[in-house]
């Protein structure tokens, strides 16, 4: 028997468990309206908030302008589906005792962890970059099209922190057993990094130094990603294309990290 | 051939020790209890066998190989547990036929197994709407989808009313008989236990304190064991108790169990007959040398205390 059909059966049941109605039909209305709703604004706003420090050319602050225009919202809800799918969903089922279930099944734990992965974070990111990208294609594919780097690299950023907090969850859901706790922490967490990058812009401005700034973008790109492409948050700090990509790596190794660690910790020491 | 061998196992939940130098084996084609009160090990045991909980110290094997994180031996290993839980909003027989999907067995196996602990009309219904005596039944069902050699039960009637739990013990000796599986079951329900176990591992405080065949654990334990069936249970056990040779009596509303000196049996026979004279009470029946579980369990827990006192 190929190791296949198990793993893909018990992603089914979670995918099932996860997208039951009518969570997949109010996610994906949510994100439609979000997307489309929000399309209009904030491209001319961040075009024309764009300042001499920015170190970007005039169509990728367009590109970057559209992306950011249309993500604020859906990403909102896609923290609120995956934070669901996480806490309500791993950790019931680990409280339950449907995760013990699983363990009766002819597939390794990492296997089953991937499988409630995928379902959790996987299937909510399809749904998520699907609608994003289809509307941006249908709005302004003359301007998205050959723009598709700066396109990319702004979902990168953006969704770096979120997985980070996702990451965070998982670890919590795992020990604890129960995701109550791993939700309240995420949803700090969450809160807790404007409050946190409000303060470091503060901070950076009075002390004419990015250094606070710099530390918040190892785990949050997405400040950087504003600084290259607008540039609004002050001429003390005019961040390379090199920069940028090196801050969106780290933020993802750090990411991995945080998944590794939970892979390893479900794998060789949950105790049931 | 051992299909389980666990050695010097011991696991602690902080400063709680849940089993201490447990050492196991169960053979194929036994049905095996694993009896003992609340708070025993046995689930802690259980878990260690299935993989789920790692020993402290100690080694457990199961077909020879350890349990954890392998996918090979669970092929073989169909699972009750005490509270049976599984994806609540899907349809008993559409999960099973998933279940039969992730075994690599026909779908129509799913249809078989609900059938076989009669739940087939239930399965169209989302597995949140069965009872607790239907999911426990539904858990079965899950557990033989595959025809696993070793079927390993964990308190698996301890939610059910008596109807329920006589029907599932039925169905255990049904599938003992018909899949030629083997069982390892634990209960703190004892009696229920004599009459499907071939075999028992006595437990308390996380140690197993007697194992063995049930009949030969009877020999070794029940030796000295009168039980007297009367209409005047507490009146005859007073009169009882006054005999010199006496080492225990109980009773209850159905008789009194006594046990006596070994080589005692006879006279005991006669002298409650006369005591049962003495005070008009009515004999309904004699007999030596059987024990109820219950007996057996505390019998053998107190030789193992007394022998280790001696030690």
């Amino acid at each position: 028997m190929g190791k296949g059909k198990p793993f893909l059966e018990v992603l089914a049941s979670a995918i099932h468990e996860d997208y039951r109605f009518p969570f997949l039909e109010v996610f994906a209305f949510l994100y439609a309206l979000g997307t489309f709703v929000f399309a209009s604004f904030g491209v001319s706003i961040t075009t024309q908030s764009a300042t001499s420090q920015s170190m970007a050319t005039a169509n990728e602050i367009i590109a970057y302008g559209a992306v950011s225009s249309i993500l604020s919202i859906p990403l909102f809800i896609f923290i609120i589906l995956v934070f669901k799918n996480i806490a309500y969903g791993l950790g019931s089922d680990l409280e339950k005792g449907i995760i013990q279930t699983y363990f009766s099944y002819p597939l390794r734990r990492r296997g089953i962890l991937t499988a409630k992965l995928l379902s959790a974070l996987g299937v909510a990111l399809l749904l998520f970059l699907g609608i994003q990208i289809s509307a941006l294609y249908i709005l302004a594919p003359d301007i998205i099209l050959p723009q598709l780097g700066t396109v990319l690299l702004t979902y990168a950023a953006n969704l770096s922190y979120p997985f980070l907090i996702a990451g965070i969850m998982l670890l919590l859901t795992l020990k604890l057993r129960r995701g109550g706790i791993g939700l309240v922490v995420g949803i700090v967490l969450y809160f807790a990094m404007s409050m946190a990058s409000g303060i470091a812009t503060v901070f950076a401005i009075f002390t004419k130094t990015p250094l606070s700034l710099q530390i918040l973008s190892a785990i949050s790109p997405s400040i950087i990603l504003q600084q290259y492409y607008v540039g609004s948050l002050g001429d003390f700090w005019a961040p390379a294309f090199s920069e940028l990509l090196l801050y969106t790596g780290v933020s993802y190794v750090i990411v991995a990290f945080v998944f590794v660690l939970g892979y390893t910790y479900f794998s060789r020491r949950l105790n049931l | 051939m051992a299909l389980i061998v666990a050695e010097d196992l011991a696991k602690s939940y902080g400063r709680v020790v849940a089993v201490d130098s447990l050492s196991l084996s169960l053979d194929e084609g036994s049905v095996t209890g694993l009896i003992g009160p609340n708070g025993a090990g046995k689930t802690t045991t259980i878990k260690m066998i299935l993989g789920l909980l790692k020993p402290d110290k100690g080694v457990v094997k199961v077909f020879g190989q350890d349990p954890w994180d392998n996918p090979a031996i669970r092929s073989m290993i169909g699972v009750v547990y005490e509270k049976a839980f599984f994806p609540a909003h899907q349809k008993t027989l559409e999960y099973l036929q998933r279940v039969c999907r992730v075994f690599g067995v026909s779908e129509s196996r799913a249809m078989e197994v609900l059938e076989l602990v009669n739940l087939q009309e239930a399965s169209a219904r989302e597995i949140r709407a069965l009872s607790a005596g239907m999911l426990q039944k539904f858990a079965i069902a899950h557990a033989l989808v595959h025809s696993p050699k070793l079927v390993v039960a964990d308190e698996m009637t301890a939610n059910l009313d008596p109807q329920a739990r006589s029907e599932l013990l039925d169905l255990v000796l049904q599938l003992h008989k018909d899949e030629k599986a083997t069982f390892l079951l634990s209960s703190h329900i004892l009696p229920e236990l004599s009459r499907v176990c071939d075999s028992v591992a006595i437990m308390n405080r996380g140690k197993v304190w007697a194992f063995g065949k049930l009949s030969e654990l009877y020999e070794k334990y029940a030796v000295g064991i009168i039980r007297v069936s009367t209409d005047s249970p507490y009146e005859l056990e007073a009169e009882i108790k006054k005999l010199n040779y006496v080492k225990e009596v109980n009773s209850d509303i159905r008789g009194i169990s006594v046990t006596v000196v070994e080589g005692k049996e006879d006279e005991l026979y006669e002298d409650v007959l006369k005591l049962a004279k003495r005070i008009n009470a009515k004999i309904l029946g004699i007999e030596t040398g059987s024990a109820s579980m219950q007996e057996l369990y505390r019998l053998a827990i107190r030789q193992a205390i007394s022998g280790k006192e001696k030690k």
